[in-house]
C-alpha cells in the first residue's frame, strides 16, 4: 500500500512539473498572469522531487534510479498543448573536383526514420551550442563513411514551419528557415566504424 | 480503508496478465526486428556516449548499455558485438514472453535491454519507449506465469503470489488513468485542439505525413471534431472507464484513436504498445463476467 501510494505520487507529481512547465513556457489558452505561478510551482516540484538537489546525492540518484526504471520520470504532454514545428538536417558535400552534392542523414527503416526526427528534434531544440554541434558531428561522420572520397562537408540545421489548412489551401507549402551551418573538412582519415 | 484495500485487492483471474505478457511480448519482438538494421547506427559511439553522461548526471546507476559494453572490452569484444548481444537477447527475451517460456526471466531481461537501449539512446527516444518501460515494468513485478503460458503447462509452474494479481492489474488501471488525464489536460490547454489544427499540423509534420496534405484538406471539416474528441477521450478516461455502462465506449473510442494515430501517422509500435496497455487493464470482464479466479494456493485462501 505504501509503495503504491508513494509510486503513483511520484508519477502524479512528475506529470505535474511537466504540465507545469508547459503553461509555463506557453503559449496556451491560460491567461498569462498565471505563467508565474505555474514557473514557481514548476519549481517547487521539482525541488521535492529532489531535481535541484546535488548530481552526487544519494536521494536524488536513488529516486532518478527508480522512476527512470519505472518509466515515469516525465509527464504525458505528447503533441501538447500544440503540435511543435520539425527541423531539418542537409549535408552539402563538397568533393575535390568541385562537386557539390546534397544528402540527408541516412537509415534504413521506417522505425528508425521516428527516431531520427527525434534526434533532429532535440539538436534543433537544445540550447547548448556544444551538445549540437557535437551531435552533428557525429551525423556528418556518418554521411563521410558513406562518402570517402569528399573534401568537407557542410552541415545545414533549419526549422521547418507547417501551413495551416488555409495557408495550404491558398498553395502555401513547408517553409524552411536556417538556424545553424557547420563546417567539417577532413584533416586525417574518414571516420571509422566505431567512430560512429 | 476498508473499501480501499478491498478496491485494491479484489481477486482477478490472470486473463489480464496473458494480454500483458502476449501483447508486450509481440512488441518487444516487433521493436527489436524493427531496428535490426539501425541499431549500431543509433546506439554507438558518441552519441550514446553523450547521453549515458548526461544520464550520469541524473544517476549512475540507471541501466545502459555502457555496462555490458564495458564488460565486453574487457574479454576482447567490440561494442559492435555487445550491441549485436543485447539485440539478440531483446528477441529471444520477446519470443520468450510471447510463448512464456521462462516468464518472469524474459520479462527481467526485456524490460533490462529495453531500458538500456531507451538511456543510451536517449537522444532517440521517444513516447512509446516509456510506455514499454511502463508495461515492462508492471510484467516484471505481476505474478508470472499465466495459465497460457508453455511454463504452466508444460513446466507445470504456478504463481507464488498468485492472490496479488488483482493489485497489480489495478496499479495499471491507475496508472493508464493518471496518463490519460494528464495528457488530456496538456492537450485542452493548446487552443490547437480545439480547432483542428494540431490534428492537421499532427498529421502533415514530417516523419508521420504518411497521408499526403492533398487528400488530408478534403477532410478540413473534420479537424476540429477530432481535436476536440482526443481531448474529451483523454481528459474523461479516469471518469467514465470505470463504470461499466460507459467502459465499453471508452475502451473501444481510445483503442481505435490508437489505431488511427498508428495508420495515419506510422506510429504502429507506439499504438500497438498502448492498445495492449489499455486491453490488458481494462479489456477482461468487458463481454462477460470474469469467471472465478483459480484458487492456486488452498492454504493461503482458507487463511
Amino acid at each position: 500500500m505504501a509503495w503504491l501510494a508513494l509510486h503513483l505520487l511520484l508519477v502524479v507529481s512528475f506529470s505535474c512539473r511537466d504540465i507545469f512547465r508547459v503553461v509555463a513556457e506557453g503559449p496556451t489558452i491560460l491567461p498569462v498572469s498565471v505563467k508565474n505561478f505555474s514557473h514557481k510551482s514548476e519549481t517547487a516540484l521539482s525541488t521535492v522531487l529532489g531535481q535541484k538537489l546535488l548530481a552526487s546525492n544519494p536521494v536524488r540518484e536513488a529516486l532518478a534510479t527508480y522512476v527512470q526504471g519505472g518509466g515515469i520520470e516525465t509527464g504525458y504532454g505528447y503533441f501538447a498543448p500544440n503540435v511543435p514545428g520539425t527541423y531539418r538536417l542537409v549535408f552539402e558535400l563538397h568533393y575535390p573536383d568541385e562537386r557539390v552534392e546534397y544528402e540527408l542523414p541516412s537509415i534504413r527503416s521506417g522505425a528508425a526514420g521516428l527516431r531520427m526526427a527525434g534526434l533532429l528534434d532535440n539538436i534543433g531544440r537544445t540550447s547548448y551550442d556544444a551538445l549540437r554541434e557535437i551531435l552533428v558531428k557525429t551525423l556528418a561522420q556518418s554521411v563521410w563513411r558513406d562518402h570517402p572520397d569528399v573534401k568537407s562537408v557542410r552541415a545545414i540545421l533549419g526549422s521547418v514551419g507547417l501551413p495551416s489548412i488555409g495557408e495550404f489551401e491558398k498553395g502555401t507549402r513547408e517553409s524552411y528557415e536556417f538556424l545553424y551551418a557547420y563546417d567539417f573538412s577532413l584533416k586525417n582519415k574518414p571516420a571509422t566504424p566505431r567512430d560512429r | 480503508m476498508e473499501r480501499l484495500i478491498e478496491f485494491l485487492f479484489r481477486p482477478a483471474t490472470d486473463r489480464w496478465l496473458i494480454l500483458l505478457r502476449v501483447g508486450l511480448g509481440l512488441q518487444i519482438t516487433l521493436y527489436s526486428l524493427s531496428l535490426r538494421s539501425d541499431w549500431n547506427y543509433l546506439l554507438s559511439g558518441t552519441v550514446r556516449r553523450i547521453a549515458e553522461a548526461l544520464l550520469s548526471l541524473q544517476s549512475h546507476f540507471v541501466p545502459r548499455l555502457g555496462w555490458p559494453i564495458s564488460l565486453g572490452t574487457q574479454v576482447g569484444l567490440h561494442e559492435e558485438t555487445v550491441l549485436f548481444v543485447a539485440w539478440a537477447c531483446l528477441v529471444v527475451a520477446g519470443c520468450g514472453l510471447l510463448v512464456g517460456v521462462a516468464c518472469r526471466f524474459s520479462a527481467i531481461v526485456a524490460w533490462f535491454f529495453h531500458l538500456c537501449a531507451a538511456k543510451s539512446g536517449g537522444f532517440v527516444s521517444y513516447g512509446m519507449d516509456n510506455f514499454m518501460t511502463i508495461g515492462l515494468f508492471y510484467l516484471m513485478l505481476s505474478p508470472l506465469p499465466d495459465q497460457f503460458s508453455l511454463d504452466w503447462r508444460l513446466r507445470n509452474l504456478r504463481p507464488k503470489h498468485s492472490q496479488l494479481l488483482g493489485f497489480w492489474r489495478r496499479v495499471l488501471q491507475l496508472h493508464l488513468c493518471i496518463i490519460y488525464f494528464f495528457s488530456g489536460l496538456t492537450k485542452c490547454l493548446g487552443s490547437g485542439w480545439w480547432d483542428g489544427s494540431n490534428v492537421w499540423r499532427a498529421l502533415i509534420r514530417p516523419p508521420f505525413n504518411v497521408i499526403d496534405a492533398e487528400i488530408l484538406v478534403r477532410w478540413k471539416y473534420l479537424f476540429p471534431m477530432a481535436g476536440i474528441l482526443i481531448c474529451l477521450l483523454e481528459f474523461g478516461y479516469p471518469f467514465f472507464i470505470w463504470s461499466s455502462r460507459t467502459r465499453k465506449i471508452w475502451l473501444f473510442g481510445v483503442c481505435g484513436m490508437h489505431f488511427v494515430i498508428g495508420v495515419t501517422m506510422g506510429l504502429y509500435l507506439f499504438s500497438l504498445v498502448m492498445i495492449v496497455l489499455n486491453v490488458a487493464a481494462f479489456g477482461p470482464g468487458l463481454f462477460r463476467r470474469e469467471e472465478k479466479p483459480t484458487v492456486l494456493q488452498p492454504e493461503a485462501a482458507a487463511s
